[in-house]
């Protein structure tokens, strides 16, 4: 229910204006998802040291929360290097060493998580692209890559902790923004559950992230996770992924969703519809190409 | 030549300017057009547009008669239901070029997407580049030309016209074949080609339908009449028509279709009833002045309200299933009851539309009979997603109801066992309508309420989906609806009961904060005017009535409506049949009808004290039946079926 666009930078090093593309390319597809907006960002990391962003609301409650996430990250012996509250979430860079699932899941138990990871950021708010921006200031993020996405919030509320991207529960560096529905969604996700993961929505874009997280934890390459995907998921869709260091997209057989690409040698960008891509290069005219269905591709950062 | 910059004028003010210049016979250039969508839309003047970039969703589409070049690529279902006119693409076209065209010529210079020419009816598409997945997807006819390759499943459940492919055919879908090229094919084609310039020295090879899936192998038998009425009473396991259908498929080996909707007992209207004791109201002959019962249905968003003089509309139902008499007779019943009718998938006749005071025109996936001056004469659009009788599956029409005029209205060749597409072309999910909606609104200046039939399946997330896409209207459809023909099966078991269906969409639209923002408009075996005052007190606006209202105008509810030998006339093609059906005398036992359910529903309303029928509420309920108490939430009240039931 929304439109998606992701974007990857081949030459710039590691200041290009991620921020500012992604708006520009949601603010362009506002039209599919005008509820919310949100945005996966790479940071570059740091050794030993993770990004949260949790959701804590606004007012006194934001406050009680915060404290327990606190508490609880002390527990945890994450030692807090950075913290902000920015808008209705919490975001903090700590250091830590220990086993990055329990973590994540024990912090779940305090206040929804966002994001996890020594790079993810994800930053996410009801409203557009500009609206998000202006809490959030993502016009400022410079960076190789990133994913965005708009949501048209249609069978659960309009909600900062509704919104999209997801990432991969319990998985560092992994994101992902779907345009479509997966109908196999109960019986994928019973047989992760299986193996001990765990969900915090019933969003199947979190079932995608968690999906390709568990393979490319078994040692997968991202290329091989997402042909495998075309297989192992059931439904309409088109759908971006992100780590630390890649980027790429996987459609489905049917071709039932949109999406358009344009690479040349500064960039690939990719995005529901042709608009965002306009909006990058206003006024000329563009070679895009729209991936076949049952197509899959994958972009690695050349820094 | 006059300009029109998008960079400072918005789509829609660009569009009514554009429709000004056309009618002015001016011709248009539309700079900076940034991919936006619906550029031209509605479009019906011989006019030339140039779009000098990029355009989005829908350009050209719903248009008839003008020329339009793009510079550069163009996004999903371009040329949509293009009737005459032409569009050159000079970049790419993304997923259903040419889709539903009928008669326009569009030509893609670069590649294009999936599904192209998906439902197309008449004339040409022709990409010089590549075609991808499923290129003549169920296509009824025209022609797709092809200079690259063809794709995957090229051809896939076509069943009519010609694919032609001048590079590799990467594989032929279901029910499509290669046959032979003639030198008139050949002469005729490199003539077109020369025409829009496209260069090409290689041959042709031509794909045609292999008229394998056309029709059913065996039709239904002749069968012993068991009337509606007999079929759906409970009388235990085994039962006169388990046996029948029983016997039937034993002689066509697969599932059978028959008309109607359900016939075994279901959770239904009148397991509820009013807490105030109706026959102690003594009758009063001019209740129907007293109160107010006048209803605006469609304005939410600006448009031109339908105007009913009463909560009670006719349900959709097709020129094709039934008759054009009985369409005609239901079309003038309406405007003597001052109500609406509803053309169903069939297209809307003449003769329906002057018939009708009022007429909603339905949109369905297959694009039947669908046009953009038919939808300037509607009151009101309607976008078909399902029917509670069959959710998930599309119109059914047996070849003995495919006429020469049935087929040329819808577009579609004579004969066939027509079975409509499961899904629209171009809405696969809740972001896709958005856009189509607004299509539909570009289209016709926004003067004309644009609402959703949904059959009764996933009710709670799909009302909601029709909120957020701000649709004027929903008529919501449950399982004790009738059709014309579907799986006996389907009709028995997929639907949910329309009880069942009006409690989750109010309950829906509860939940995100839309309650009464959304008018419903329920429907599915309501049968006299105190369903409609039941439904009315569970929070619908309005009812319709289809069955019924047949059932007055001569239906002698046999089930046969798929065979097409109605000896009423009603459901019928055949000539020697329809002429039996009398449209004067029955329009007046419709209007007739009508009135009682008129009656009926004031009667109940002032019972209540109510001077407006909108006074209704879930408190003058009660449920005669678990089962109803445990849907509704209605209180449980055993005691009240003596009073309303005793003596039946």
């Amino acid at each position: 229910m929304c439109g998606i666009a992701g974007i990857m930078f081949k030459r710039n090093g590691k200041d290009a204006e991620v921020g500012k593309a992604l708006i520009s390319m949601l603010d362009g597809v506002q039209h599919r998802g005008p509820d919310s907006t949100g945005f996966a960002l790479y940071y570059e990391p740091q050794e030993g040291h993770y990004r949260l962003r949790f959701y804590v609301g606004e007012g006194d409650a934001a406050a009680a929360t915060i404290e327990r996430i606190r508490e609880k990250l002390q527990d945890h012996q994450a030692r807090i290097v950075e913290q902000h509250n920015v808008g209705c979430t919490y975001a903090v860079i700590v250091q830590f060493h220990g086993d990055l699932q329990r973590f994540a899941y024990d912090m779940e138990h305090v206040a929804k998580v966002f994001s996890i990871g020594e790079s993810l950021d994800i930053v996410k708010d009801i409203g557009g692209a500009h609206d998000v921006d202006d809490r959030y200031k993502v016009a400022n993020f410079q960076g190789t890559h990133g994913i965005g996405h708009v949501r048209l919030a249609t069978e659960s509320d309009v909600a900062p902790d509704a919104s999209h991207p997801f990432w991969a529960t319990g998985f560092a560096d992994v994101a992902i923004v779907h345009n479509g529905q997966i109908t196999n969604y109960w019986k994928m996700r019973r047989r992760l559950e299986k193996r001990g993961f765990a969900f915090n929505t019933d969003n199947d874009s979190e079932l995608i992230a968690v999906y390709l997280a568990d393979k490319l934890s078994q040692g997968w390459k991202l290329e091989a996770a997402l042909k495998e995907s075309i297989s192992d998921l059931d439904g309409t869709f088109s759908f971006l992924v992100s780590t630390k260091d890649e980027i790429g997209y996987a459609k489905d057989r049917l071709a039932a969703k949109p999406m358009v690409m344009l690479e040349n040698d500064d960039m690939i960008a990719i995005a529901s519809e042709e608009v965002s891509l306009n909006r990058l290069f206003p006024g000329q005219a563009l070679n895009t190409f729209e991936p076949p269905p049952g197509t899959f591709k994958t972009w690695h950062r050349s820094i | 030549m006059a300009s029109i910059d998008l960079a400072v004028v918005p789509v829609r003010a660009a569009n009514e300017r554009l429709r000004q210049l056309g009618a002015a016979g001016e011709d248009i250039e539309i700079l900076n057009p940034d991919a936006r969508h619906h550029i031209g839309v509605g479009l019906v003047h011989p006019v030339t547009v140039h779009i000098r970039g990029s355009a989005g969703y829908f350009c050209a589409g719903l248009t008839d008669g003008p020329r339009f070049v793009v510079d550069n690529n163009v996004g999903w279902g371009l040329a949509d239901n293009m009737l005459k006119g032409s569009i050159v693409v000079n970049g790419n076209a993304s997923a259903i070029a040419g889709v539903a065209i009928r008669g326009a010529e569009v030509i893609v210079k670069g590649n294009m997407g999936s599904r192209a020419g998906q439902v197309m009816k008449a004339g040409t598409l022709a990409c010089a580049g590549n075609a991808n997945f499923m290129a003549g997807y169920m296509m009824y006819g025209g022609r797709i030309v092809i200079l690259g390759d063809s794709g995957d499943k090229v051809g896939q459940d076509m069943t009519g016209g010609t694919i032609y492919v001048g590079g590799r055919i990467v594989a032929l879908g279901t029910d499509a074949k290669v046959t032979d090229l003639s030198s008139a094919d050949d002469d005729e084609l490199r003539a077109f080609l020369d025409r829009y310039e496209l260069p090409f020295r290689g041959t042709f090879q031509k794909i045609v339908n292999a008229g394998k899936n056309l029709r059913y192998g065996k039709t239904e038998p002749r069968v012993r009449v068991i009337p509606y009425f007999e079929a759906s009473e409970a009388n235990g396991y085994w039962n006169t028509k388990v046996r029948e259908d029983i016997e039937v498929k034993a002689q066509i080996g697969r599932y059978r279709i028959r008309g109607y909707g359900a016939a075994r007992p279901l959770p239904h209207i009148s397991d509820l009833a009013f807490r105030t004791d109706l026959t102690a109201i003594p009758a009063d002959p001019s209740v129907v002045d007293k109160v107010r019962m006048r209803t605006l249905l469609g304005g939410r968003s600006g448009a031109k309200p339908l105007d009913l003089s009463m909560p009670v509309m006719i349900a959709p139902m097709s020129y094709g299933a039934l008759s054009k008499s009985a369409k005609v007779a239901l079309a003038h019943a309406s405007r003597l009851s001052d109500t609406s009718e509803n053309t169903g998938e069939g297209g809307l006749s003449n003769e329906q539309r002057e018939a009708a005071k009022q007429i909603i025109y339905q949109c369905l996936s297959g694009r039947l009979g669908w046009n953009i001056h038919d939808m300037h004469r509607a009151n009101g659009l309607e976008i078909y997603i399902s029917q509670g009788a069959k959710p998930g599956l599309g119109g059914q029409l047996m070849a003995k109801k495919v006429t020469k005029e049935i087929a040329r209205i819808r577009g579609i060749p004579e004969g066939i066992d027509l079975r409509s597409p499961s899904r629209h072309p171009d809405v696969l999910g809740a972001d896709d309508l958005v856009i189509k909606v607004e299509e539909f609104r570009e289209a016709t200046g926004y003067r004309i309420p644009v609402s959703v039939k949904l059959g009764a399946g996933r009710v709670r997330d799909d009302i909601k989906i029709a909120y957020k896409d701000g649709f004027d209207f929903v008529e919501l459809d449950g399982l004790q609806g009738s059709t014309g023909a579907a799986g006996n099966e389907v009709l028995e078991f997929v639907g949910i009961p329309t009880l069942s269906a009006i409690q989750e969409a109010i309950d829906a639209l509860s939940e995100i904060g839309a309650a009464d923002k959304l008018p419903i408009v329920l429907m599915g075996g309501v049968k006299d005017g105190i369903d409609a005052a039941k439904v009315l007190a569970l929070g619908a606006t309005a009812t319709a009535v289809g069955t019924s209202a047949i059932i007055a105008g001569g239906c002698i509810a046999c089930l046969q409506c798929h065979v097409g030998n109605c000896v009423t006339g009603i459901a019928t093609q055949d000539p020697v049949h329809e002429r039996r059906y009398n449209v004067p005398v029955e329009a007046q036992n419709i209007h007739r009808y009508l009135e009682a359910v008129r009656w009926q529903l004031a009667s109940v309303a002032h019972a209540h004290g109510y001077a407006d029928v909108r006074q209704f509420k879930r408190e003058d309920l009660v449920a005669l039946t678990p089962e109803a108490a445990a849907i509704t939430r209605l209180p449980y009240d055993p005691s009240l079926r003596e009073r309303d039931r005793g003596g039946r």
